[in-house]
């Protein structure tokens, strides 16, 4: 059993009206990367701030190392935090960015000197010391928040959308450059962000939030592969959902048709939900197993894949990728046959 | 943005005012190095008599009281406008807010003569009575600056607070500094901007006051502008005196 190092109890936090966390239990273990992911508004900063104490709850508790640190001012918590915009102090230098958590610890001078240059190296920006903040770039800012937070060697890093500020091209290497320094340094981190293929390629575990709950906790493939909710599945990128009447342990009836889904046992006479990723649809030219027909009801060309919107004769809406180019000239309006594999259903619980 | 010509098009009603204002200092300016002719307005060759006469001992020393006195105004309006301003700048209530505002700009509705009268009221031991005298003393002239420059200040301050985004004391927070130590590192460098162009206008005013050392000083405070105004006063005495003068003689001939 590893050791909880974060830990919140029924933790809800109201603005107003608006309640955005929502009675939130969530452990962090020892040296663990999670990710807490959702769409924006979703409540993932306020569960930040409520860990890193800058607002408190309206109810629950907050445990750091299994201590109560509810009622703990947040200069308190020995905790490292990672700003979306770096939030970079532009009166100081880099070096003195990066010193400011020692020097409010009272660190020696000469070591300051040394934990300082250390931590910049940490992020390779050794040679940027004596620079200000404004004259970096978005990439380089981003180390010196990072080596800035690290430097004193906090309990918990916290990161809110570390990389959204970044470019795509440069946000892919920062991401991979975060993995590494997570894992060298080996702090326990809480990572935000509502980008799905970074939370899935940083992470440990994720939690994925809605409206102020956790709908969904764990490893990114579990996640992946089993989202428990429609509103994970969606989340997760399984954008077709389809409602239908389990018939058999392994039999769907859906518009009309018998579907064959060899994910899950499933018990006769249920209503069940399947989630499908639009990847996994395949255009098909005759009929057969677990083939349905779609009147197209939508094409967006994207070079490479058309997205092709359809609907069911029940109306549900079935979202596939069409590689191009396409067997057959695609027009809306047209009927089409689309496979859907056994193998490629998630039943949503 | 703006064309470059659009911008010298929008500086020109600017430009025509400083021009006139440059105008007029320039005459001064000239008139400094002019012969003085006691008795008329008229003036004489080019001197540096006058320049000489500012130097003498009791102008001296008002030139320093007047620069001690305003320097003084500028610090202690500092110090008791920044909170004000922060609390403004800062605060989430609405009420607080336009409470706060109400009561900074309430002395620009009562002008500066109203409002001296009531200082005077005040520091003559009418309202309250003081341990030490205050009216037509420096102290009473300084708490006079001060309530004067107050409001400009607490506008000023509150501006550059309100520049500053609140997430970089969250971070020296996070970084384990205390509110205190957030204030010293963060809030006050960042602040900086308006402190220095505050204490500039502030400063540069004060050294130019006239009516509330003139009135809370009773005469006994001398800062420059009083100064300025007894010696042009006298010279215009003496014209008037003088255009009097001519004109009954020239009715006797
Ligand atoms: N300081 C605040 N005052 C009022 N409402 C807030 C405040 N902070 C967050 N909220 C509201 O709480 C909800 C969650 O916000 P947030 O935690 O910032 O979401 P996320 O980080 O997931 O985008 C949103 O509806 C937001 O409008
Ligand atoms: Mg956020």
């Amino acid at each position: 059993m590893t050791t909880v190092v974060v830990e919140l109890r029924g933790c809800t936090r109201d603005y107003g009206a608006v309640r955005a966390v929502d009675a939130l239990d969530l452990s962090v273990h020892e040296s663990e990367f999670l990710a807490l992911l959702g769409p924006s508004g979703c409540g993932k900063t306020t569960t930040l701030n409520l860990i890193a104490g800058f607002v408190p709850p309206t109810a629950g508790r907050v445990f750091l190392d299994g201590d109560d640190v509810t009622d703990r001012p947040p200069h308190l918590r020995g905790l490292g935090m990672v700003f979306q915009s770096y939030a970079l102090f532009p009166h100081l230098s880099v070096r003195e960015n990066v010193a400011f958590g020692l020097r409010e610890r009272r660190v020696p001078a000469r070591e300051i000197e040394r934990r300082v240059g250390d931590a910049l190296e940490l992020v390779r920006l050794d040679r940027a010391g004596r620079q200000r903040p404004g004259e970096l770039s978005g990439g380089m800012q981003q180390r010196v928040a990072l080596a800035r937070a690290l430097v004193y060697r906090p309990r918990v890093l916290l990161l809110d959308e570390p990389l959204a500020a970044l470019d795509k091209k440069l946000r892919e290497g920062m991401r991979d450059e975060l993995r590494a320094i997570q894992r060298s340094v080996g702090i326990t981190t809480i990572f935000v962000t509502h980008d799905q293929a970074e939370a899935l390629g940083l992470s440990d575990r994720i939690a994925v939030m809605n409206r102020g709950r956790i709908e969904q906790l764990g490893a990114p493939r579990e996640i992946y592969e089993h989202p428990a909710t429609r509103f994970v599945a969606d989340f997760i990128g399984a954008s077709t959902v389809l409602r239908g009447r389990a018939v058999a342990n392994d039999r769907v009836a859906v518009a009309g048709v018998t579907l064959v889904v060899t994910s899950g046992a499933l018990s006769s006479g249920a209503d069940v939900e399947l989630a499908i990723r639009p990847e996994r649809v395949q255009l098909v030219p005759g009929g057969g197993d677990n083939v349905v027909e779609a009147r197209v009801e939508g094409l967006v060309y994207q070079g490479a894949q058309t997205e092709l919107t359809a609907r069911l004769r029940d109306d549900q809406r079935v979202l596939a990728l069409v590689t191009e180019p396409a067997p057959a000239p695609l027009e809306v309006g047209q009927t089409v046959r689309l496979h859907l594999p056994a193998d490629a259903f998630m039943v949503l619980a | 943005m703006l064309a470059t010509r659009d911008v010298k098009l929008a500086l020109l009603p600017a430009l025509v005012v400083l021009a006139v204002f440059a105008a007029a200092l320039g005459s001064l300016f000239r008139w400094s190095f002019l012969e003085f002719v006691p008795g008329s307005l008229q003036t004489g060759g080019l001197t540096l008599a006058n320049l000489r006469a500012v130097l003498a001992p009791q102008y001296l020393a008002t030139i320093r009281d007047t620069v001690v006195l305003s320097a003084l105004t500028t610090l202690l309006t500092l110090v008791a406008a920044y909170p004000v301003a922060y609390a403004l700048a800062r605060t989430p209530s609405r009420r607080v807010r336009s409470t706060i505002l109400v009561l900074t700009l309430a002395p620009f509705f009562t002008g500066a003569i109203v409002r001296t009268y009531a200082w005077i009221l005040v520091l003559g031991n009418t309202v309250i009575t003081w341990p030490v005298p205050m009216l037509f003393t420096e102290r009473g002239v300084l708490v006079g600056l001060v309530h004067f420059s107050m409001p400009t200040m607490i506008l000023i301050l509150a501006a550059a607070l309100s520049h500053i985004d609140p997430v970089y004391e969250r971070a020296a927070t996070s970084l384990g500094a205390s509110p205190a130590r957030v204030f010293w590192r963060v809030t006050l460098p960042l602040s900086m901007p308006g402190i220095v162009s505050g204490g500039l206008i502030v400063f540069a005013w004060t050294l130019s006051a006239f009516p509330t050392p003139e009135l809370l000083g009773g005469g006994k405070v001398k800062m420059i502008a009083n100064v300025v105004k007894d010696l042009g006063a006298l010279a215009l005495t003496l014209a008037l005196l003088a255009a009097v003068g001519r004109l009954t003689a020239g009715r006797a001939s």
